[in-house]
Parts: C-alpha cells; sequence; structure tokens
C-alpha cells in the first residue's frame, strides 16, 4: 500500500486534510513500541495499554496541534509520557518519582559496562530504578531515541538529559548488580 | 498481546468513524496561541509599568525627602505590588507555554525576565514616560492627587 512508505508527518497531513482512516497506519506504526515504552514506566502492562489508547485519542483529538516541521514521534511520546506520568503520580508509593533521588560512586561504568551490555540489562533492571532516571534510560536505549528526541519528549534541556542518563546508568549498575 | 493491540486500533478507529472522537479545529489552537501571545505581552506590560511605578514612587531624593517618602507610603497603591508580582508570575508561567522554553534552564529564564523588566522599567522611568502617563495618560489618579500634586 503507498500510503504505508509515507512518513509520519506526510500520513498526519493527510489525516488531518483529506483521510482519517489513515490514522490507522500511524496506530499500526507506534503502539507496540508505546505499551512497550509506558509498561517499562509503570510495570503494569494493562494500564500501559490504557494509557496508550487514550493518548492516540488525546492525538487524535489534537492533531491539528501539531507542528509538521516537527517530528511526529517525539510528539506521540510526549503525549504518551505525559498520560504515564498523571497515572504515576496516583501510584507514586509503588513508583518513586524522587527528583533529588541520588548516589555516590566513584567508579567509571564505561569500563565495566559497554553500550551493548547495558541495553540489554535495561529492560530487566528498569523496574527498580526510579522513574526520573528509568524514563530517558529507556527511551535512549529501548526505544534508541537521541538525546535531542529525549530532550523534545521529556521537555529538559539536553544537559539534563545528559546527566539524568549517566547517572542511571551508575544506579543501574549499584542496583542490578546486587540481583 | 495481538488481540489487545487489535482492541486499540479497532476501538481507535470505530470511535473516530462514528464520530465519537473529532478534531479540534485548527483555529481553536490558532485562537489560543494568540490568548497565550497576548497574556504574555500583558503581563509583561503591566509588570514593566507597575516596576517602573514603584521604583517612581520610592526616589526620595532632593529636599523634604523624609516627607515625600511618608507621602508616598500612605498614597501609594499597594494592589500595584500584588499585581506586578502576579503578572510576573503569569508572563514566567506562559513563557514555559512556548517550545524554546524547556531547551532553557527554568532559573536562567525567569532571570532573564525579571532582568528585562526591571531593565526596561527603570529605562521608562528615567526617560520620564511613568512620569507622563501618572500625569495625564489612562494611569492618571493612579497615586492619588495628593502625591501627584506637584512641589509645594
Amino acid at each position: 500500500m503507498e500510503e504505508k512508505e509515507l512518513s509520519d508527518e506526510e500520513i498526519v497531513e493527510k489525516v488531518r486534510t483529506s483521510n482519517q482512516e489513515l490514522y490507522v497506519i500511524i496506530v499500526d506504526r507506534y503502539q507496540k513500541k508505546l505499551i512497550r515504552y509506558v509498561n517499562n514506566l509503570i510495570k503494569d502492562e494493562n494500564k500501559a495499554i490504557d494509557v496508550v489508547q487514550e493518548s492516540f485519542i488525546k492525538a487524535f483529538i489534537n492533531l491539528n496541534n501539531f507542528n509538521i516541521e516537527k517530528k511526529f514521534s517525539s510528539w506521540i511520546y510526549r503525549i504518551v509520557h505525559n498520560q504515564a506520568i498523571n497515572l504515576a503520580k496516583k501510584y507514586q508509593k509503588e513508583t518513586p518519582l524522587l527528583e533529588n533521588w541520588d548516589f555516590k560512586s566513584d567508579d567509571n561504568i564505561e569500563e565495566d559496562f559497554e553500550e551493548k551490555e547495558i541495553k540489554e540489562k535495561v529492560e530487566e533492571c528498569l523496574k527498580n530504578v526510579p522513574l526520573i532516571y528509568g524514563e530517558p534510560l529507556s527511551l535512549y536505549y529501548i526505544d534508541e531515541k537521541s538525546y535531542e528526541e529525549i530532550s523534545d519528549i521529556l521537555r529538559i534541556p539536553m544537559g539534563t538529559v545528559a546527566t539524568r542518563i549517566n547517572r542511571a546508568k551508575k544506579l543501574m549498575k549499584k542496583i542490578c548488580q546486587k540481583n | 498481546m495481538s488481540e489487545e493491540l487489535k482492541d486499540i486500533k479497532e476501538n481507535i478507529m470505530s470511535q473516530i468513524n462514528n464520530g465519537k472522537i473529532k478534531m479540534k479545529p485548527k483555529i481553536y489552537f490558532i485562537l489560543g496561541s494568540i490568548s497565550t501571545f497576548i497574556g504574555l505581552i500583558s503581563s509583561i506590560v503591566i509588570s514593566i509599568f507597575l516596576f517602573g511605578l514603584v521604583r517612581f514612587s520610592l526616589r526620595t531624593h532632593g529636599p523634604m525627602g523624609q516627607y515625600k517618602f511618608d507621602q508616598m507610603l500612605s498614597y501609594f497603591p499597594w494592589w500595584t505590588v500584588v499585581l506586578a508580582i502576579f503578572s510576573l508570575i503569569l508572563g514566567i508561567w506562559l513563557i514555559h507555554k512556548y517550545d524554546f522554553s524547556y531547551k532553557i534552564k527554568p532559573w536562567i529564564i525567569i532571570l532573564i525576565f525579571i532582568l528585562a523588566i526591571a531593565t526596561v522599567g527603570i529605562f521608562i522611568d528615567i526617560i520620564g514616560f511613568n512620569d507622563i502617563l501618572f500625569r495625564y495618560g489612562p494611569m492618571k489618579g493612579i497615586m492619588g492627587n495628593g502625591y501627584l500634586r506637584g512641589p509645594l
């Protein structure tokens, strides 16, 4: 099908102007990734599915607010992030959201953890990492987003993205080596 | 899982096809952007003029400085300080609605915003524009007639 070869932004433009049915391609392209992303954050697959469904609906309603010059993937991830955070706040006791959660480590984790190893371990260790660090880590290693995209999704400066990912790596090393 | 994914897709598409969910029109977002922009500009202008007013009122140089200061205290419209602070907070909050805002650290935005308003407020006070507005312009009477009656 010809439409399937179009970019996200081109499909969005068609959905907005002529054919709403094409929204199904967007849902198809993103639903798995988004459910996995939300599941990594809230650790509940059923809730993750609900969050993603609500996010797709919200995205459709606000589709005319999307700037076609920008990346659709960052925009939809941003919506999902907001929905997931709202849900996570409800279950804050189960999912720590502490901003200043910190630790001391003098180890050079780059020597100990190669990127490939981290990628494999991220998913299994993620449930023990506080959301504030787990989210950028998940976006970087599992969803393979760039620092700039993560900055756009989480709405934090790129320097903060780098800091959080670096801390998350150290934290993961600390937590996952215990397990 | 694949069954649930199918459900999501069907559920969303059926809601779209049944007209249960509808896209908000472009004009809705355009009006939202215009309102945000107007709100931001208004809060900046109000903050600047009220900052200028506070500075203008606190000038107690020259002869009878203490008397002028006491007089200012009795005539000063304190609600303007509250309004200035409120406008400042509103302005900062509105700036956060813009895409560029998160690329800069929040405290830098707040600092730049306050410094810019203070600088323009002082400049307007120095060139005497505030004075003209308070005596003849739309802000006439804001300080009460006694304070702006001129030198005794």
